[in-house]
């Protein structure tokens, strides 16, 4: 794994009293251990990945506990796992990247929401949402309303965080539901402590296993015709337990202010958000004390509607802060009101905007936008507003002067296997012209970036091949579709492989194998050399695509991008129809990199021969023209100032980041480059015949070595 | 509501993913955590680890938790106009905050690198496609309450540590946070990873915040003087040389690169083309302007990258302890230095006799060969066989007045240099754009043919319609300016054809409204 959690691993075998520091993610991984679960799971992804990364690093921890980790292949796995607890007194957690992850999980998701479950479910959700995102922007709040799951968005500091996940147990068994609990980016990774509890063992566990499974009980299955009764419980029952539960054990918190005639609904995650805008107006403390009234939603679904009329009655306007679209909260709130006949007005979407993060910026606009409109008794609402117009202002000038700024997106890492693929593809395009590429989701869509801006699809994890279905027949050139190897088991395997084949389709895909899930930190995958164990996995990549009846299968080695164009050519010219595959080959460079770096200095320490592989650019040999870069983008391969006083245009140059991978050279001869660059071999601890050799070529080349004069051009 | 309140410190800090900015965000929570100060960060690594701009923000309420009377709510994000603290670890990171409204005259301090790590959109482009450092500089100056510029990456190569080490350093000396330094390194110490490393880059980035009179360190690489030749014989021919104060030093360049190019008459041909243009300057009042651009470009396009050339740089007695130097070699360390190299067919022809290469040329094109037929070779200079193989080469430069490219790019030029002082008779700034053509002249195989096909297209398509009368003056002058870097705009061409197809507008509007 690319982040090693040896440290934060003991941060879980706190015991009562004592106090955690850590981020967000790791404090609700040590309240699952609190809660006594039996099992988790789940699907790694930004901003979640840490939850599944340290149980794997603290697996002899959990199985003391007797709690069975499985790490999931995709999360629709992961959520069927979540099929234990409907029969039985099992707590389970598993944990995804929403709302992508969620869209996979949808189908196990209903056909456990159906039948309800008996022990508690809690469902991690990462709401990959606002800055730092890399999913489509949309809410899992859907998910929560048309399955009758309960939503828990709680305020982002630890001991709430805590708190929800250990009564959101109760909570998914008080009500026979299961639980989702989204955590946004920066509540994920935030820091900071709480006071721990002893972690528990659960009822049932692999320490204490269950006897046998329960009389027949049809009512536990997702099948006609109990889905008729499912259907009315759902409503009927599991609602009102569940937000009698909520009411009762004030999961939803009132924060009281003077101004009572106005009052802000706003979702738990948010809350931060809103206090600071507050008290940069004067109207809340360091304290999240507020002069305005706020009731603060950690469930966000359902919604407590003897709470919300509380809230709102002799309110003369309320506003409701919740991100994206569409506006669930802000409808529901508005029906409530309609049905109790309270008249309070309902402002959200439109004081703030329909789409996007709320920002510092954007919360201090709107409420003071909101005071302006609703103008509560007792506040000089044109000095807040005259505020909030002052704190902003200093922006049109700042951006003024720096002019736009082109964006610096994510790229290949230094010496990454993948880019040589898409160095590749450009040459080949070059000569065969240009084709359709279905790209897919890991490292490789970087390629989507300059300097390769390939890519004309993105369909989502592990679907490249079965976006070009339908655009194969309707082409004269062969679509290529990229897939990288967590994507082919995430569900390319089944999607595209098995029914490109199955439908006798065409097309060429290339399926990137570095050995890991990469984008997300290195995880293990079906394929990888070893499993999270260290033992061999048993699985190849080759062989199942064999064994599925792929008929055109080559493995390249990714750095050799001659052979590779000549391979994608090949692929594209074939006569014969079926689907051509292509298996680039070659290590996770930032997993390689760990390793050999290590191997590298024992052996320096025990004085053992090391070459060290550079590579470099004569300056004087360089025209300044950077095709070199436009078929690269390596971090590593930059620009400089031009030495040359006669020369205005910047040389190209390789800096100490430079990790030897070779493309470098491959590049420049495949593309016919120019030849300035070069490859230096350093060899560290030379043995005799080094030296020698060393010595006599030195001396030897000394003897012929022009003149200064004749050498300078 | 309780009255007078401690107002969290706010840090924003810009970095770029791998250079450690989650670590060090840690050291300064935990060095906060010490002092039992309330501390919150929050990050939004996602895949932006990839090399990615990415941020990470930190509060911290300067008095202790047990003096508080509650706990402090944190905000999760930064807000525009309330960032006490930006540290950037690269300039144009440090300008994206500044963008994002962040750094504030009222009470930001910027600490930011003066150091650029290029995008790749800067990197690729065909000329220079980079954003202008100064902007950046000035942006910083103008918009923060106080700044702190200098190359932090000059900084940690210094101490041998990790850039975000030295960035802690600067966040202990910027005096703006009342934390002592011995709990920053006690934080380094509880982290356990590279110690000794990190107190290093700690007390470098210390030192440097202390005594703040560090300015820009803007990185420049040093012209490496060239080494005059065969001495008194060039120092004649430079004496002899009368020539406009402004364009004295590169006219001297020029002839020096080209003596050691080829010989002293091939320098005192490259002055002899000058003396017109020379005479052009004056009439026009250019100020040298004029010859020293041209004497810029004539010295470059006269010194033509051929196999020889190439050669003489792979064997130049300085290469070898150059490149030590640059990929880190210690004296006692043996290194292979491996050349890659594909000549095709023209490569070849350009050092055959003009008939002889016309012939190869011809046949090669009717089969379709030009662009295939490449020998591709990796060859160790470091090795006996592989220096002689150049050391040959290079020999060949006697040879090279006889060449079949060297005959070709003499007519090329003295073109060039006619329409130059054709233009002169028209307006020196015509003569200075005509000269800057030669700038997309340049380089091997595919870049040169490109390269060599846009100048072509706007000598006919602008330059020669101007000298004719049938573009007017000034249109014409701003549209050799726009084509040139529209032909520098893309490899494709789309750009250069999109422009000269404006001009051609425009040409025939402002020729009907006369």
């Amino acid at each position: 794994m690319e982040r090693s959690f040896k440290k934060e691993v003991q941060a879980l075998t706190l015991g009562e009293g004592e106090t955690f520091r850590g981020e967000g993610i790791l404090a609700v991984t040590k309240a699952l251990l609190q809660s006594g679960v039996s099992y988790v799971g789940g699907y790694q992804g930004a901003p979640v990945s840490h939850l599944l990364d340290v149980l794997v690093d603290a697996e002899d921890i959990i199985g003391d506990l007797g709690v069975h980790l499985e790490t999931c292949t995709n999360e629709a796995s992961a959520a069927a796992m979540l099929g234990a607890s409907i029969n039985y007194p099992l707590r389970g957690a598993v944990t995804w990247k929403s709302i992508v992850g969620t869209n996979v999980a949808a189908d196990a998701l209903s056909n456990l929401a159906s039948p309800g479950v008996l022990g508690g479910v809690m469902i991690i959700l990462g709401e990959d949402y606002g800055e730092g995102a890399s999913v489509i922007q949309e809410r899992s709040y859907a998910y929560a309303m048309k399955s009758s799951m309960w939503l828990i968005d709680p305020r982002p500091d630890l001991p709430t965080i805590v708190r929800m996940v250990e009564e959101g147990f109760e909570l998914s068994e008080a009500s026979h539901a299961p639980v989702m609990m989204e955590l946004r980016i920066r509540a994920c990774h935030v820091t900071g402590e709480f006071k721990t509890k002893a972690n528990r063992r659960g009822a049932f566990s692999g320490k204490n296993r269950l006897a046998g499974p329960p009389r027949f009980d049809y009512g536990r299955l997702a099948h006609p015709p109990v889905i008729y009764s499912q259907e009315r419980l759902k409503v009927e029952q599991r609602l009102p337990a569940a937000q009698q539960f909520i009411r009762a054990r004030k999961l939803n918190e009132v924060i009281a202010g003077d101004h009572a005639d106005v009052g802000i609904i706003v979702l738990g995650g948010l809350t931060n958000g809103v206090l600071r805008a507050l008290a940069r107006l004067d109207l809340a403390d360091l304290y999240g004390a507020s002069r305005i009234p706020l009731y603060v939603l950690n469930v966000g679904f359902p919604l407590v509607p003897e709470e919300l009329r509380e809230f709102c009655a002799g309110k003369r306007a309320v506003l409701v802060v919740e991100e994206g679209s569409p506006d669930y909260i802000e409808q529901a709130v508005n029906v409530e009101l309609r049905r109790a006949d309270i008249a309070t007005r309902v402002l959200g979407k439109g004081t703030l905007p329909r789409a996007g993060e709320y920002t510092s910026e954007v919360l201090l606009n709107a409420l003071a936008s909101f005071l302006a409109e609703v103008r509560p008794a007792g506040i000089d609402v044109d000095a807040i507003a005259a505020r909030a117009k002052s704190l902003l202002a200093p922006k049109a000038a700042a951006m003024a002067a720096v002019g736009d700024i082109p964006a610096r997106p994510p790229n290949f890492c230094t010496g990454c296997p993948e880019r040589p693929v898409f160095s590749a593809i450009k040459l080949m395009q070059r000569e065969l012209g240009p084709t359709h590429i279905s790209a897919d989701i890991g490292c490789h869509s970087f390629a989507t970036f300059a300097p390769f801006s390939l890519g004309n699809s993105i369909l989502g994890y592990g679907m490249s091949l079965a976006s070009a279905a339908a655009v194969t027949p309707n082409m004269d050139r062969r679509p290529i579709a990229v897939m990288g190897d967590g994507g082919f088991w995430h569900n390319g395997l089944i999607t595209g492989v098995a029914s490109n084949l199955f439908n006798k389709g065409d097309g060429v895909l290339i399926v990137m194998k570095n050995g890991y899930a990469s984008a997300t930190g290195q995880q293990y995958l079906p394929s990888s050399a070893a499993n999270r164990i260290g033992a061999p996995t048993g699985m190849t990549i080759e062989q199942t695509l064999l064994s599925l009846g792929v008929k055109w299968l080559r493995t390249v080695r990714s750095y050799s991008v001659a052979k590779m164009t000549k391979t994608l050519k090949a692929a594209m010219r074939s006569a014969e129809h079926g689907l051509k595959v292509i298996i680039a080959d070659g290590e996770c460079q930032l997993a390689r990199q760990r390793r050999v770096r290590a191997e590298d200095a024992e052996k320096l320490k025990r004085g053992k021969r090391v070459v060290r592989v550079r590579f470099g650019v004569d300056d004087e040999i360089c025209t300044g023209d950077h095709s070199c870069i436009r078929l690269s983008g390596c971090p590593s391969l930059t620009v400089k100032p031009n030495p040359d006083p006669l020369r205005s245009d910047p040389v190209a140059t390789v800096i100490e980041s430079c990790v030897g991978c070779g493309l470098c050279g491959e590049v420049a001869h495949a593309a016919v480059l120019c030849p300035s660059f070069y490859r230096a071999e350093i060899i560290r601890n030379p043995n005799w015949w080094d030296r020698a050799l060393h010595r006599v070529r030195a001396r030897i080349i000394g003897v012929f070595a022009p003149r200064r004069a004749e050498a300078r051009a | 509501m309780s009255a007078p309140q401690p107002r969290p410190i706010t840090i924003l800090i810009a970095a770029l993913g791998g250079e450690g900015g989650g670590v060090l965000t840690d050291w300064i929570a935990s060095a906060a955590a010490q002092l039992d100060f309330p501390v919150q960060s929050t990050s939004i690594p996602g895949v932006a680890q990839r090399t990615g701009a990415t941020t990470y923000y930190i509060e911290i309420v300067p008095v202790p938790a047990r003096e508080l009377p509650a706990r402090p709510v944190l905000a999760l994000a930064p807000g525009v106009g309330d960032v006490d603290i930006v540290l950037a670890s690269e300039l144009m990171e440090a300008g994206r905050t500044i963008a994002g409204g962040f750094v504030t005259p009222n009470h930001t301090l910027v600490i930011a690198s003066t150091a650029r790590s290029y995008l790749v959109v800067e990197k690729m482009a065909m000329g220079d496609g980079r954003y202008d450092s100064a902007r950046l500089i000035k942006a910083v100056e103008t918009n923060a309450q106080s700044h702190l510029l200098l190359d932090m990456n000059a900084l940690a190569k210094q101490s041998g540590a990790m850039i975000n080490a030295v960035m802690l350093g600067l966040i202990a000396g910027c005096g703006r946070v009342p934390i002592p330094a011995a709990a920053f390194e006690r934080a380094i110490r509880a982290d356990g990873k590279a110690v000794d490393a990190n107190l290093k880059g700690f007390r470098g980035g210390l030192d440097a915040a202390t005594n703040a009179n560090a300015r820009p360190a803007v990185s420049g690489i040093a012209n490496e003087a060239r080494a005059a030749a065969d001495a008194d014989a060039l120092v004649a021919l430079e004496r002899a040389i009368v020539m406009p104060a402004a364009a004295r030093d590169v006219v001297l360049a020029g002839a020096r690169r080209l003596a050691a190019y080829q010989d002293l008459a091939y320098a005192q041909l490259y002055l002899d083309r000058l003396a017109p243009i020379r005479a052009a300057d004056a009439r026009v009042g250019a100020g040298g302007r004029l010859v020293r651009e041209t004497a810029r470009h004539l010295a470059v396009r006269m010194s033509y990258e051929d196999v020889i050339r190439v050669a003489q740089a792979k064997i130049d007695p300085a290469r070898l302890p150059r490149i030590a130097a640059a990929v880190g070699v210690s004296p006692d360390e043996p290194f292979t230095v491996t050349e890659f190299l594909k000549p095709g067919v023209e490569e070849l022809c350009s050092l055959l006799p003009p008939r002889l290469a016309e012939r190869i040329l011809a046949t090669a094109e009717r089969h379709g060969l030009l662009a295939r037929l490449h020998w591709g070779m990796e060859v160790n200079s470091a090795s006996v066989s592989g220096f002689l193989r150049f050391w040959l080469l290079a020999k060949l430069r006697g040879w090279r007045p006889k060449s079949y490219r060297f005959q070709q790019e003499q007519h090329a030029i003295e073109a060039w240099l006619r329409r130059i002082a054709e233009a002169a008779r028209l307006s020196g700034d015509l003569a200075l754009e005509v000269a800057d053509c030669a700038r997309l002249i340049k380089g091997y195989g595919e870049t040169l043919q490109r390269g060599t096909a846009n100048y072509r297209l706007i000598e006919t398509r602008i330059i020669r319609p101007i000298l004719a009368g049938g573009i007017p003056l000034a249109l014409g002058i701003d549209a050799i300016a726009s084509a040139r870097s529209a032909a520098l705009a893309d490899p494709e061409g789309e750009a250069l054809t999109r422009c000269l197809a404006e001009i051609d507008q425009r040409g025939s509007a402002s020729i009907a409204a006369e």
